[in-house]
């Protein structure tokens, strides 16, 4: 059976992704026209390139249709309910870093760590007759980690884009979202609340537990992960 | 289910004087959201209707026959009674399980209606045919007293208190409490020197004063949020609290008190050995404990069953007073469980407390309960 691999189809991830692939000895050829979304690894013949969109490469993994794939952390954690069943994060491959931090705005002066934070949740309905509001698009990393603190009362907005934008629009409180340097936190007067970082994120060579593994497949698999490892 | 353990449940429920209103399957989600937290998301199933208002397959029965009282207000004191399907997202297994029990609305004697749930929840499983059981009580209202009797500062008291019924959470709070060094003071938010002498001095417009200009810089709203008062009073209060330390007395009697786990034939001896241990006064919160224990045995259930944890709690802050879980003989899953929640209803939008307490049991479980392993 043939080894299937997703890589990101496009921008820097798909760059930095085709690098590391080069390096490792696995260069990958890509067809010339743009519309076709499949490659090949001239070094391993029986292996095929998907080239998908990194949060559908979590999911490919997960639905056991892709056997490897390249995507970021964040989205194995989030996007993949019990990833730990189904997808293994085998190496990290030095590119595509982000943080998924917990932010509030600069003027709560109060708020430095993830207990202020508790207070401020547990009051907010009594002072505001409303639940504190998280904007996100990370709702499963976001439950976990404000469980994990003690927090349970508060409600999450979902936020599809510029969630930095959230609290100033009056749709949340605070938000929880990806950042790489801080800056565009730091334009729209948030900060990270000290033991607020939820996630370190990088890209990630991600290995499906639920694709079908024949000998041949986990032969290559072993060859790909071993050739990446030591790129 | 065997729909004879629900017709039994339900004749039961009846006999106790409960009304058996009709709850929809499908329910708002909000206020299950609102109420228990984002938590419970990933545990129900849950929709969007076309107007982008989310639903939910009710997960649990307490917060609609709360919606219904509210919704058709009777007269109170009122008691209903429940018997169906809710439905949980689990791992493993069905997704639909069996509810029934009781919500017990309005009665201003607390005291015997927490007796009375608690009996009816006794009496329902034998109705069932459920007798060997052990039973494992808390109480809110205790924890609160010892909290209040140690004379910590009002913030402390609420975290405590909210961290009551999560060991973690509680054991994480008492070792800030108790630790030498400052907790919460190394800030990446940049206090000047001035700001900094405004909050030693506790001058709370000076303090407003500058948060007010760092939100107008954010641009951030000026209403349905915190207020520049609101942060610059907690700016405040959090500065003494980062000094405060729970001496070495005040941690062994709270390490003491959590560690309280008696049959109930021995509760009110723990209670006064541990006051006068510690020197503190426990007051009428001690005192109505005793009077339930007593009152248990009044109604002919064997005390000897029951036992008094002080550290069972549960994490949610509608929660008020008792609590309860019933066990089967040899299960790890509690039969039923119940308590106090005089919070529940303003939380839902009752404009004035409604004191509540109930129980729901697990009839699936039944099956097993009650006969030696």
């Amino acid at each position: 059976m043939t080894l299937i691999i997703g890589i990101p189809s496009k921008g820097r991830l798909k760059e930095k992704t085709l690098e590391v692939f080069d390096r490792a000895g696995l260069a990958i050829t890509l067809s010339d026209d743009p519309r076709n979304y499949r490659g090949q690894v001239e070094a391993l013949a029986d292996v095929e390139i998907a080239l998908l969109s990194a949060s559908e490469i979590a999911r490919e993994l997960s639905l056991g249709h892709i056997h490897l794939g390249v995507t970021g952390e964040d989205l194995v954690r989030e996007n993949i309910p019990d990833w730990q069943e189904k997808a293994s994060l085998v190496a990290a491959l030095g590119f595509g870093h982000a943080d998924v931090v917990v932010g509030v705005p600069e003027a709560w002066i109060d708020v430095d760590t993830m207990a202020d934070l508790d207070d401020v949740a547990a009051e907010f309905r009594l002072r505001h007759g409303r639940r504190l509001r998280i904007a996100t698009k990370y709702w499963r990393l976001t439950q976990g980690f404000f469980a994990g603190h003690g927090i349970a009362v508060y409600r999450i907005v979902e936020s599809l884009g510029a969630t930095e934008g959230a609290p100033a629009a009056g749709q949340a409180d605070v938000i929880v979202d990806i950042t790489s340097t801080g800056s565009t936190l730091k334009a729209n007067q948030l900060k990270i609340v000290q033991d607020g970082v939820i996630l370190r994120s990088e890209a990630r060579l991600v290995a499906s537990k639920v694709a079908s593994w024949d000998e041949n497949t986990t032969k290559l698999r072993n060859q790909v992960i071993s050739a990446i490892q030591s790129a | 289910m065997p729909s004879d353990i629900a017709t039994k449940l339900t004749r039961f429920f009846e006999a106790r004087g409960c009304a058996m209103p009709e709850i929809a399957i499908l329910q708002p989600a909000d206020p299950f959201l609102e109420t228990a937290g984002e938590d419970l998301r990933r545990r129900v199933f849950i929709t969007e209707n076309e107007f982008g208002a989310s639903l939910c397959l009710r997960p649990e029965f307490t917060i609609p026959a709360c919606l219904h009282h509210l919704a058709s207000p009777v007269k109170l004191p009122r008691r209903y009674g429940y018997c169906g399907t809710v439905f949980r997202q689990h791992r493993k297994g069905s997704g639909e399980f069996l509810q029934a029990g009781i919500e017990d609305f309005g009665r201003s004697d607390a005291v015997e209606a927490d007796i009375d749930c608690l009996a009816d929840a006794h009496g329902a499983l034998a109705a069932c045919g459920v007798t060997k059981t052990t039973t494992i009580l808390g109480d809110q209202a205790i924890f609160e007293a010892v909290v209040a009797a140690l004379g910590l500062p009002q913030g402390w008291q609420t975290r405590l208190v909210r961290a009551f019924g999560n060991d973690d959470l509680l054991a994480n709070y008492l070792q800030r409490l108790t630790s030498k060094k400052s907790v919460g003071s190394g800030t990446e938010t940049t206090i000047t020197p001035g700001l900094a002498g405004s909050i030693s001095a506790g001058d709370v417009a000076a303090v407003e004063k500058e948060v007010a200009q760092a939100m107008e810089k954010a641009r951030l709203p000026q209403t349905g949020g915190r207020t520049a008062v609101e942060i610059a009073r907690r700016t405040i209060v959090k500065a003494r609290l980062s000094s405060t330390r729970l001496d070495d007395a005040q941690a062994a009697a709270l390490a003491t008190f959590l560690a309280i786990d008696a049959s109930a034939e021995d509760a009110g001896d723990a209670l006064a050995q541990f006051e006068r241990d510690h020197a503190l006064d426990l007051g009428l919160a001690k005192s109505a404990l005793l009077q339930q224990l007593d009152l248990l045995s009044e109604r002919g259930l064997p005390l000897s069953t029951f036992r008094y944890k002080a550290s069972f709690g549960r994490r949610l802050d509608y929660y008020t007073g008792l609590l309860f879980e019933i066990y089967g003989a040899g299960q790890d899953k509690p039969l039923a469980g119940g308590g106090r929640y005089d919070r529940l209803m303003t939380l839902l939008g009752s404009t004035s407390p409604i004191p509540a307490v109930g129980f729901s049991i697990w009839p699936e479980r039944l099956a097993q309960g009650g006969r030696p392993k």
